[in-house]
């Protein structure tokens, strides 16, 4: 990968193998979807997932906060857009460092992936909608930067800009390799449903054999570590000894620990909860027919046929048959207050006890 | 011994410092007859007059006449080690380990004696379990024991963990030819110590401790060049390549693998080798790629719990449930306190419905990764 030319002057190499109309692009595959699956495809870009990475000239948040600055320690930081450009700034009073801002991490919090000499960068700060700034980026608190070059943000490793425009984009790692030239913004119909281009061409001949698998087939526990690969997987979190608060981040290790996690039992995947197709459900009570398939029954019907003698009822909540989330999914806020969670390591909360992990 | 004597710590100091060490914690003396009593005031004006062969002679009379006396057991054995006495030393130890147990210092240099007679095996258990109940409180100490730990995984063929041990050190130690000869040793995976080799030897594992140094003090750069060096004048030295895929794998798992297919080409045996190309196929969710590496390795070496473990999670993940599952627990027996071995389990049990085998197995993997804690630094 060729460095920059002159820093903060001119277009980093990667930017400019992105051409500039890749949203529409993103745009035109869910709506050639939408022709057969108009429920799953037409809200399905403008949710967190469909819009997990922006680029320029198509970022609402940086529109709306045209100057961010903050400061921390000896390092004060600016994030200014001016049409459809923004610059990334950090500067210790005497010298400053401004990068171009090309992607933009996330729809609501957003971080800022940065390229500098050749190097990738996770930026320092980051933009929360719970305070309308910006904000130490999370899980990068412990760093304490000793020079100007380090206060510009965590430098990735080799893996890393794989592992995050893998998940943030789409398209763009092709047989273990990052490609930006192919990117497409966000997680489009293709990052999951693998063949469903092909699928697209061969159904408009009338051909439906080459449809990708239905992922909703498969079992509990292989949804899991389907979804896993960007939320973690239950063993990335334990390989990683991710342990406090910040692990309620990753839903399927969460999900994993409780006590009712059956890897068979469809009743308890992740998308038995959760429409990846659809903005998420935050009323509590929209869940509670999901808890109750399983606690306001008597019979376990995935197995009741096979071995009805060995099937034990899950309890009923004694207390209440509603808005079950609320006491045994509890939010979690992480350690630096500025996003909250709904744990999912569903169980019996007690009072005082810390939070189990 | 010979590191010690090229500049780590000479015995004999580590012998009076656990004494120190020791002193505050001995327990008053049995009960003893009158010539015990006159055998233990000789013993011990030998012993502080520094006649060493005298004040042996005499802590083994006294021991003689009462041999639970635990003071004597330690005068004893630690005045063995310092003569370079390891045998001895070592049976002095255990009687004071049998009526002392736990007490760190003594496993520490029992483990030591044992290291230079070349138990190693027991010399291992008591350097990890001092360790591990605190014998490395003291910088000197700690160096010591460290280093002897390394050696000792070396030995024993742990050599994963043995670089694991000499990144920590290399941290704080200043590159020397002793160090990176054990180095190059432990990464060219080869079970011995420094002091057997032959002199047209070292110049391969010092090659390779060397680029090795670089590589785990973070010299990136510094270690490209030097494995590029080791490449050049030792092309066909068996695990070379393999070692530097081993070490990019973490943060650069393409070139990782470029560098273990070169080492097939030059080993095509090699089961280490297949295991990581396997491994390294699974973490790209690619299962049908790891699968015949895997069947490769466990073919190679049937032993190899980590062959086993990667047979095991190719299998599973290419849909083959019954037998992913039996060669997993193959793999646990090999290995009960493998975390990839029990992560992989927890997996199964829970894609073949065993949910409360799936549990147990996940709570396991979180008692072992307990103490492992780190702070996630990547959002």
């Amino acid at each position: 990968m060729a460095a920059l030319a002159a820093q903060g002057q001119t277009q980093p190499t990667l930017a400019a193998q992105n051409p500039i109309d890749i949203s529409q692009k993103q745009s035109l595959a869910a709506s050639a979807c939408a022709g057969c699956h108009r429920d799953q495809s037409i809200d399905q870009p403008q949710t967190p997932m469909g819009r997990a990475l922006e680029l320029p000239g198509d970022n609402p948040t940086l529109k709306e906060n045209p100057r961010l600055t903050f400061h921390k320690g000896a390092y004060s930081y600016t994030v200014e857009t001016h049409d459809d450009n923004t610059i990334y700034s950090v500067t210790d009073g005497t010298k400053t460092i401004s990068l171009p801002v090309h992607w933009s991490f996330g729809k609501g919090a957003q971080t800022w992936f940065l390229e500098r000499n050749g190097e990738y960068y996770e930026s320092m700060v980051s933009y929360y909608p719970s305070i309308k700034g910006l904000e130490i980026t999370t899980g990068d608190e412990i760093l304490t930067p000793a020079t100007l070059d380090e206060a510009v943000g965590r430098e990735l490793n080799k893996r890393e800009p794989k592992d995050c425009f893998g998940c943030h984009s789409s398209n763009t790692v092709k047989n273990g390799k990052l490609n930006l030239d192919s990117l497409e913004p966000g997680v489009t119909c293709e990052h999951c449903h693998r063949g469903s281009s092909a699928h697209l061409v061969d159904a408009y001949q009338g051909d439906f054999s080459s449809a990708p698998p239905n992922l909703r087939k498969m079992s509990s526990e292989d949804i899991s570590n389907f979804c896993g690969q960007c939320h973690r997987t239950w063993e990335t979190v334990v390989r990683g000894g991710w342990r406090g608060e910040l692990n309620v981040r990753f839903q399927p290790y969460r999900l994993a620990n409780s006590r009712c996690f059956d890897g068979t039992d469809p009743r308890i995947s992740c998308i038995a909860c959760h429409d990846p197709h659809h903005d998420l459900v935050r009323e509590e009570s929209a869940y509670d027919s999901k808890c109750l398939a399983c606690h306001g029954s008597s019979v376990h019907p995935a197995t009741a046929s096979e071995n009805p003698a060995a099937v034990t009822a899950p309890k009923s909540c004694p207390v209440a048959k509603s808005n079950c989330v609320s006491c045994h999914m509890p939010k979690v806020k992480l350690p630096n207050g500025l996003m909250t969670f709904s744990d999912h390591e569903i169980r019996i909360v007690r009072p005082g006890e810390p939070y189990p992990n | 011994m010979r590191a010690w004597r090229q500049g780590y710590i000479h015995p004999m100091l580590v012998a009076v410092t656990i004494f120190f060490i020791l002193l505050p914690t001995i327990a008053a003396a049995q009960a003893p007859p009158a010539s015990f009593d006159d055998l233990v005031s000789q013993a011990t004006a030998a012993r502080e007059q520094n006649d060493i062969p005298g004040a042996i002679q005499l802590y083994g009379q006294a021991l003689q006449l009462n041999p639970k006396w635990q003071d004597g057991w330690w005068f004893l054995g630690s005045l063995q080690y310092a003569t370079d006495s390891y045998a001895p030393a070592r049976d002095a130890l255990t009687h004071y380990l049998e009526l002392v147990p736990n007490a760190v210092p003594a496993l520490a240099l029992r483990g030591l004696c044992e290291f230079e007679i070349g138990d190693y095996a027991p010399a291992l258990n008591d350097i990890q379990r001092a360790l591990s109940l605190g014998a490395a409180n003291q910088s000197r100490n700690e160096k010591i024991l460290r280093y002897h730990e390394a050696l000792l995984l070396t030995c024993t063929g742990k050599f994963e963990e043995a670089l694991q041990r000499y990144g920590v050190f290399v941290q704080h130690e200043a590159a020397n030819p002793e160090l990176l000869l054990a180095i190059g040793l432990a990464g060219l995976r080869t079970p011995v110590l420094p002091k057997e080799l032959v002199a047209n030897q070292r110049d391969l594992f010092v090659t390779a401790g060397n680029a090795t140094f670089l590589f785990l003090k973070g010299d990136q750069k510094g270690a490209q060049q030097a494995f590029q060096a080791l490449f050049q004048r030792f092309p066909s030295a068996p695990n070379a390549h393999y070692l530097y895929g081993y070490l990019l794998f973490p943060t650069d798992p393409d070139q990782a693998v470029a560098e273990f297919k070169r080492e097939l080409e030059i080993a095509p045996s090699n089961a280490n080798d297949q295991v990581m190309l396997a491994w390294a196929s699974l973490t790209q969710n690619d299962p049908a790629e790891a699968l015949p590496y895997a069947e490769k390795s466990a073919e190679e070496e049937p032993t190899l719990p980590s062959a086993q473990l990667v047979l095991g999670r190719s299998l599973l993940e290419t849909g083959n449930l019954k037998d992913g599952i039996a060669h997993l627990e193959t793999a646990l027996k090999l290995e009960p306190d493998n975390l990839e071995t029990h992560i992989a389990l927890a997996k199964a049990y829970s894609k073949s419905g065993r949910k409360e085998d799936a549990r147990r197995e996940r709570l396991l993997c979180l008692q072992i990764t307990q103490n492992r804690s780190t702070q996630i630094v990547s959002p």
